[in-house]
């Protein structure tokens, strides 16, 4: 495997790595704070903070509440969606048009949109809010992300094996359950793991149509609100952790599809001889 | 596999298959016996792979009827229908190994754990696999995963067996290795096999009958030996033989036999009811290339020469003749480029086919 | 007539006209028109009928949009949004782009671990990172706290935090990752071989830039641009936080409105008429992509 040279973009992309780590870094770190203080020079290595936080019933709750709209968030994606992206890459009719572009509009319109418009509606029909109306909006925001994984990795299998799968005997609920599926899962569970890493981190839609019971994310601004202790670093780094574990096991899962169904993710090394 | 039936196994009534107002299929008139090996030749595109994908299911016919055993299943899906195809590119299933393959038909057939066992182990020792059964496709080789592909066929015991181009994937030695299997294959289980190819040289290995296909209508369906030496028509001619085919005119001679005139000189033909405007066919290997003797023997210049192994092919330019003559000689002493050659052949060796007019 | 092998392709497609599929989509579609497309509508709807706090009312009137473009405050913030949005879309850009470039060409076995790395930041919650900004940028925080050790600095940079400067950053910090994905995918097409041969047809390395890399990009890089500028330009929570009075933006004015004041047909005609402004800009620079043929550029594969 060869490699060019060159200087600037190799600096250019170790200051990005230095820029999106560093500030993270050092959330993680003054969560360790032995002091109060938010601010340079670190005084001592002690854990007090994360003490303080689990011990906070609203904090639990709010991590809870996260929890359980992420989970039915993004079981109710792994369905819907699921169903949608089948939908999509099986069928071809000019109607595939219309409804795609419905699907992955929301992508298209920023947060502010989506939470004021759906707090109009639940306004008009007169429907308290809770984490009901956050698990709809959620569901909205979170599907075409879903799609966009989804449709990808059903394009990607070769229509021949599902002829295959059919010249065998096998009905369209067979097809997809013996021959489509095995080769795709790991990949819709990743994205289905995103939708819950989405959702579970999701602040600005959720601000509009929130209820009485808070998430974690309405649980921090709060918190950064009032405070200005380290507690609100104790509570930042869980839940960098949290998202983060998520992720490595998307990226595991993903590898392993790519594994499964004989696909490959990976791109090419590019290099050049010596010029 | 299956037992002798009344009729033919397969039947394809005018057979059409139209994509908007481009024809891909015509007038296809078909029958098939019990125990056949029928293949379907012809260049890319002349429509033998959607026939082959009609019988199978994943076409339908925009016209005409598909029987099989005597059923129309003309609108069954291709679950339903007693056949089975192997697919030009080995389709195995990835996350499944070589017997999960092989298993997959008689899974959903709903038989037993045993009977499964029992099949799937039959149908690869069929295939000379035996043993095979734990391995992952990406172990396999192109021509191992071709066989396999084939035991997942065949081991649902369908009542034809179809073939799409199964070998074009492989090396060439592969290849001849997997043809010899397949005529081996073919004798041991009996069934009736609908091969597709565009290599004719396979064809007229394999097959029991030939149909050529040209542009989506059936150009001539014989033996390997009618179609090879008796062609029907120029195109078959060309695509099967390699053959000579040059636009003469025919006229009878006095002993019933005829005469046609190439290049300037007449040449004998056996009889035929064929006259006037007419093509001449030649096959390259009935072609002999010598040194300029006689001055009635057709004359050209040898334009192109290859080393055949077996011999040597030529092509000679002839004044008069659009194209150059091509001639397979085995042996013998080889003649240069640039110079000039006499072309002879046995009249009875060749062929007069009837023109038109307006072809040329 | 086409030659049959191409027509019979080509239409094929076209000819297996299966709709029963769609079916499996109606679940999803439902979903959408009734909470996400109807929302849309009664909310434009909303944007034309009169103020009640925090309610609405008849009769129709389009005072809401009168009241929204006459406002010289919603001038003042338009324009910051549009340059936070601007300043944040051209900083990801112009920096994903040899990151970009290191991926695909330079890197070699730290590819994976970088690509991962990007990728897991991508995760790192949005909250989060706008409290980690104001801490570094805080006049205690890392940079001042540094420089005033290092002794080039006597008094904390003001500028840093509680100022467009700061949203621009924590905007940047959100986007960077995407940004760098999409670029990098974008440059999928120039696979294997094709630089190798434009130069060894001779082009050189500003010829290969201009001819070959920047028309492949631009599509990717453009779509990127416009969905970075449309977050960026209507986030209403890194304003609150790091922009202090200069970094205030329409978004946070639209959210107020709505919450704070009530007065929600004016928060509507400010959202449609900030959509309107997203709208041209994309449409903008499609036109332009267009007319330098830049727009589609595919390889066959």
């Amino acid at each position: 495997m060869q490699g060019r040279r060159a200087p600037v973009p190799t600096a250019i992309t170790i200051a990005a790595l230095l820029f999106l780590f560093v500030p993270l870094a050092i959330v993680v770190l003054f969560s360790f704070n032995s002091t109060g203080s938010l601010t340079f020079p670190f005084a001592g290595f002690s854990t007090r903070w994360y003490h303080q936080i689990i011990e906070s019933v609203a904090f639990r709750d709010a991590v809870v509440n996260s929890a359980f709209v992420g989970a039915v968030v993004a079981l109710s994606t792994l369905v819907l969606g699921t169903l949608a992206a089948y939908g999509l890459t099986r069928a071809s009719t000019r109607l595939r048009t219309p409804i795609a572009v419905l699907l992955f509009l929301p992508l298209t319109l920023p947060g502010l949109f989506l939470g004021l418009s759906l707090l109009v509606l639940f306004s008009r029909v007169e429907v308290n809010l809770s984490l009901g109306t956050v698990m709809i909006a959620h569901m909205v925001y979170v599907l075409p992300y879903y799609l966009l994984i989804a449709v990808a990795a059903l394009q990607r299998l070769d229509p021949a094996l599902e002829e295959a799968g059919a010249d065998l005997g096998a009905n369209a609920w067979l097809v997809f359950r013996r021959v489509t599926l095995p080769q795709v899962w790991p990949v819709l569970l990743a994205a289905a793991l995103l939708a819950f890493a989405l959702s579970f981190d999701e602040f600005i839609i959720t601000f509009f149509v929130i209820g009485p019971d808070s998430t974690l994310p309405l649980f921090i601004f709060s918190t950064l609100r009032r405070t200005v202790d380290p507690s609100v670093n104790a509570i930042s780094s869980l839940l960098l952790v949290i998202t983060l574990a998520l992720f490595a096991i998307a990226f595991v899962l993903t590898l392993r599809g790519s594994r499964t169904s004989g696909l490959s993710i990976e791109t090419e090394p590019i290099g050049s001889a010596a010029r | 596999m299956s037992g002798p039936s009344a009729g033919p196994r397969v039947r394809l009534r005018d057979v059409a298959k139209r994509f908007g107002d481009v024809s891909a299929l015509e007038d296809v008139t078909l029958d098939i016996d019990d125990g056949e090996f029928v293949t379907l030749l012809g260049p890319s595109g002349c429509g033998k792979t959607t026939l082959l994908r009609i019988v199978a299911g994943f076409e339908r016919p925009s016209a005409g009827q598909v029987l099989l055993g005597g059923h129309d299943v003309t609108k069954v899906p291709p679950h339903r229908r007693p056949v089975n195809m192997v697919f030009q590119r080995p389709t195995l299933f990835p996350h499944l190994d070589v017997a999960a393959n092989v298993a997959f038909g008689p899974r959903i057939d709903g038989l037993s754990k045993t009977e499964i066992g029992q099949r799937v182990d039959e149908a690869l020792a069929l295939v000379r696999l035996d043993g095979f059964q734990p391995r992952r496709s990406h172990e396999l080789s192109g021509g191992q995963m071709q066989r396999v592909a084939l035991a997942r066929a065949i081991v649902n015991r369908p009542q034809v067996l179809l073939l799409d181009e199964p070998l074009s994937a492989l090396d060439l030695k592969i290849r001849l290795e997997m043809e010899v299997e397949l005529r081996r294959l073919h004798r041991e289980i009996g069934g009736t096999f609908i091969y597709v190819t565009h290599d004719q040289r396979e064809a007229l290995a394999l097959s029991d009958r030939v149909v050529v296909f040209n542009e989506g209508r059936i150009e001539q369906i014989g033996t390997p030996n009618e179609v090879y030496r008796r062609p029907a028509s120029p195109f078959v001619a060309r695509f099967v033989g390699d053959a000579n085919v040059i636009p003469v005119d025919v006229e009878p001679a006095d002993d019933g036999a005829a005469e046609v005139t190439v290049g300037g000189h007449r040449f004998r033909t056996p009889a035929s009811d064929v006259s006037g405007p007419a093509w001449l066919v030649l096959r390259p290997e009935v072609v002999g290339v010598s040194a300029p003797s006689d001055d009635r023997a057709l004359r050209g210049v040898v334009r192109d020469l290859s080393f055949r192994g077996t011999g040597h092919s030529y092509r000679v330019a002839v004044e008069g003749l659009g194209d150059p003559v091509k001639a397979e000689v085995s042996g013998g002493s080889v003649i240069d480029l640039g110079f000039t050659v006499d072309l002879t052949w046995d009249p009875g060796a060749c062929r007069v086919l009837p023109r038109d007019p307006g072809e040329d | 007539m086409a030659s049959l092998a191409e027509a019979t392709t080509r239409t094929e497609a076209a000819e297996r006209r299966r709709v029963r599929p769609l079916i499996a989509t109606l679940p999803a579609v439902a979903w959408l028109l009734a909470f996400f497309a109807t929302p849309l509508v009664i909310f434009a709807v909303y944007s034309l009928l009169t103020n009640e706090l925090y309610a609405v009312g008849t009769p129709f009137t389009l005072d809401a949009y009168r009241d929204a473009l006459t406002s010289t405050l919603n001038r003042t913030l338009a324009r910051n949004s549009l340059e936070v949005g601007l300043s944040t879309a051209a900083v990801t850009v112009m920096a994903g782009l040899p990151i970009a470039y290191w991926l695909r060409f330079v890197a070699r076995r730290s590819r994976i671990a970088v690509l991962f790395l990007i990728a897991a930041s991508m995760f790192a919650s949005y909250l989060v990172r706008i409290y980690a900004w104001r801490t570094v940028l805080g006049s205690r925080g890392l940079i001042n706290s540094a420089l005033d050790r290092a002794g080039l600095i006597d008094q904390p940079l003001g500028f840093l935090l509680y100022s467009r400067f700061a949203v621009i950053v924590a905007l940047v910090h959100i986007f960077l990752p995407y940004v760098v994905l999409v670029l990098y995918a974008g440059m999928g097409p120039l696979g294997e071989g094709l630089l190798e041969a434009a130069q060894d047809l001779g082009a050189k390395s500003s010829l290969l830039w201009r001819r070959v890399i920047i028309p492949i990009m631009a599509a990717p890089a453009f779509s990127a641009f416009v969905f970075v500028f449309i977050l960026a330009a209507a986030d209403y929570v890194t304003p609150q936080f790091l922009g202090g009075k200069d970094g205030v933006t329409l978004g946070v004015q639209i959210q107020q409105n709505f919450i704070g004041v009530g007065n929600w047909p004016l928060a509507a005609a400010t959202s449609f008429l900030m959509l309107l402004a997203f709208v041209a800009v994309f449409a903008v620079g499609s036109f332009i992509l267009r007319r330098l043929k830049l727009n589609d550029i595919r390889l066959s594969s």
